[in-house]
């Protein structure tokens, strides 16, 4: 039986439906059994339907008066018993009905049931998403905007009333239950065929590991979006094939070595996930000292990723166990104590330093250290982190030179990698690239289109771009520039720019413009929103198919008719 | 001993035997079915009816739709015999339907005894 609300209420109802019942019985047995007086002065017993009747109306508290006829005083006393006891009898009914419908767990109940009937009558493709909080709401809005469907799974009913004070468009059913359990996942409909991925992003990387585990097991063929901030728990989410793992250490890590090495592959990255436009001024990093305070886990994976630059680290951490197991780089070199200490940060070298980064996991200690260190060297560049993502923000009026936000690159990951798996793709895969590229194609972007130029991802697929799927199949060639002809002049050019284009696997980043389309490939572009509107156009209107190809209008009729 | 099984039980059996007591005798007139005896049944069929509410067992459903059942052919019974006893004659005809009635409620009644004694031999308890 799933439907267990039905049985709660018959449960808790037995005892309420005995007494009606009985009450009903033992006043109908005394009515009928009791001599009555008809119009005539008669004796007359009732019968069992009168007094049925009688004990309805009553029992009820409707109360139609003495039917058939006027009572005898025998028959009006037998009357003021049952009233009391039928009429008891009801409202004890109906209390408890009222009782149970505010009980806890009969609520709950009905919840479930209700998030069971949503799940079962999902359609669309969704996504199950655990917890709610800053972060994954951010995601969810984003996946929405996106048209696809969102469950989520959260412990706290607080949160989970927050989730539905938002009133998502279209609705966000919500499981008020903690989501390591594999029952909470099943619940979610994690089997469902038409369930394509999993977000977990909890703090804790053991249950991150073990959802991510869960749901493996449960469906394999489900894409797994997890969060981890250890490079072992990095690897072991790799080892069960978990296709997007973001650790916002490393993230922060490489953005600080990209702003020393390459200031524009930065720019790019940003551009991607939709943080800063390209023309947003950004000086490179300078090589020299820098002064790390805090070595956590967001310490290592700076020490780690920066250990073949030419840099000069100095890492101030207060605990000394935190450095007990760590292999030192002989650039880098560690002062065990209080980082928000004049006399410490002097010990450190701040006055030749040319960077401090505040990485404690303590904000306040954080702008303290950012504001002596600013006294004691004018010229030093103050970089700090922010976690919290709030409208108003302490940092932001702080005056700090870089500010590093891991929360909102973790959104655009995550929602990146989920919608848009091709820009996220091309932003994994210009990692690779050197300074001089990544130059070369911001120039590129600026000149050709704007500031923020849009990603647009096309596949070439039937449900996408049809007018080019037939059109390749009759064995005719298409080459990459057909998708910059303008529609308004088939001589003219729309500004677009070929990011990238992957076929059966293979990823080309800039592709030649000349290589010919072959179906199935997935095309990522840069373009503005003109351009983008007519790619849509002459992928899938034969009118503007047609004229794109040929720059003739393709007639309706054939033409002898009209000639 | 469990009282709730007392109870029950005694309900379920009283219900069958209550009816079978309205059903026994002729067919076709009503000299041998007191209504207070098919008054009794139905009280005791709508009492062993709740007593079977909740059980979500696959033997405790089966139970309730047995009596659910009972309970109907016998609430139609007593309507037909109010009907025409108010607003029409019992002739024969009705007589008939209001004994088959409880005739197909008997049965019902005497199935869920049978689930009843049955479970009741299984349990190890």
């Amino acid at each position: 039986m799933h439907n267990n609300s039905l049985w709660i209420i018959l449960q808790k109802l037995r005892i309420p439906f005995i007494v009606i019942i009985i009450g009903y019985t033992i006043a109908i047995i005394g009515l009928i059994n009791i001599n009555g007086i008809d119009d005539n002065g008669n004796a007359y017993k009732m019968t069992i339907f009168d007094a049925f009747y009688f004990i309805s109306y009553t029992a009820t508290t409707i109360g139609f008066g003495e039917t058939p006829y006027a009572f005898s005083y025998s028959q009006r006393l037998w009357v003021v018993f049952s009233i009391y006891l039928t009429v008891i009898g009801w409202l004890y009914g109906i209390g408890s009905l009222i009782a149970l419908l505010q009980n806890k767990t009969f609520l709950n109940e009905m919840a479930r049931v209700k998030f069971r009937r949503q799940i079962s009558h999902m359609r669309k493709k969704f996504i199950v998403v655990l917890g709610f909080n800053y972060v994954t709401k951010e995601i969810i809005k984003k996946l929405l905007a996106n048209d696809i469907y969102v469950v989520v799974i959260e412990k706290k009913e607080e949160k989970a009333n927050a989730l539905i004070l938002e009133n998502y468009t279209p609705t966000v059913p919500v499981l008020v239950l903690d989501a390591h359990k594999a029952k909470a996942l099943e619940q979610a409909g994690i089997h469902k065929l038409n369930c394509k991925a999993v977000v977990s992003l909890f703090e804790d990387d053991t249950l991150n590991l073990r959802i991510a585990m869960v749901s493996r097991l449960l469906n394999k063929n489900i894409q797994l979006a997890v969060k981890a901030t250890t490079q072992n728990s990095v690897n072991n989410l790799k080892d069960i094939n978990t296709n997007i793992v973001a650790n916002p250490f490393l993230i922060i890590a490489n953005e600080l070595k990209m702003a020393i090495q390459s200031p524009n592959l930065l720019k790019l990255e940003k551009w991607i996930y939709q943080i800063d436009r390209l023309d947003t001024h950004f000086e490179r990093f300078p090589v020299g000292k820098y002064i790390i305070c805090g070595f956590g886990r967001l310490g290592k994976s700076i020490s780690n990723e920066l250990k073949n630059e030419n840099i000069e680290i100095v890492f101030i951490e207060k605990e000394k166990k935190n450095i007990k197991d760590v292999v030192l780089n002989e650039r880098h070199s560690f002062i065990i104590d209080d980082a928000d200490n004049k006399e410490v940060l002097l010990k450190a070298g701040i006055q030749t330093a040319t960077a401090i980064v505040a990485f404690t996991n303590n904000d306040t200690v954080n702008l303290s250290i950012l504001a002596t260190a600013k006294k004691l060297n004018e010229k030093i560049i103050t970089i700090a982190r922010e976690d919290e993502m709030e409208d108003f923000s302490i940092f932001s009026n702080a005056k700090i030179d870089y500010l590093f936000m891991p929360s909102k690159i973790l959104i655009n990951i995550i929602s990146n990698a989920l919608i848009n798996p091709l820009s996220d793709t091309f932003a994994q895969a210009i990692a690779q690239k050197d300074e001089a590229w990544a130059a070369l194609l911001v120039k590129n972007l600026l000149q050709k289109i704007n500031a923020n130029p849009l990603l647009f991802e096309l596949s070439i697929q039937s449900f996408q771009a049809n007018q080019i799927c037939d059109y390749l199949e009759t064995s005719n060639e298409i080459a990459l520039s057909f998708f910059e002809i303008s529609l308004r002049n088939r001589n003219l050019k729309n500004n677009v720019i070929v990011l990238l284009l992957k076929r059966e696997g293979e990823i080309t980043l800039l592709p030649s413009l000349d290589t010919p389309l072959k179906v199935d490939d997935k095309i990522l572009f840069a373009c503005d929103e003109n351009a983008k509107n007519d790619i849509e156009y002459m992928t899938q209107n034969p009118y503007e198919f047609q004229y794109a190809l040929t720059g003739e209008e393709k007639k309706l009729f054939n033409k002898g008719i009209f000639k | 001993m469990n009282l709730d099984k007392v109870v029950s039980g005694f309900f379920i059996i009283l219900a069958m035997t209550l009816n079978f007591g309205f059903f026994y005798g002729d067919l076709d007139s009503l000299e041998a079915h007191s209504k207070y005896e098919l008054f009794a049944a139905i009280v005791v069929n709508l009492i062993a009816t709740t007593l079977k509410l909740g059980d979500r067992t696959q033997m405790g459903s089966v139970l309730l739709a047995t009596s659910l059942v009972a309970d109907i052919q016998l609430i139609a019974a007593a309507i037909v015999w109010a009907i025409a006893h108010y607003v029409y004659v019992i002739d024969k005809e009705i007589v008939v339907i209001i004994i088959s009635l409880s005739g197909g409620a008997l049965l019902a009644n005497i199935t869920s005894v049978a689930l009843y004694v049955g479970e009741t031999l299984k349990s190890k308890r």
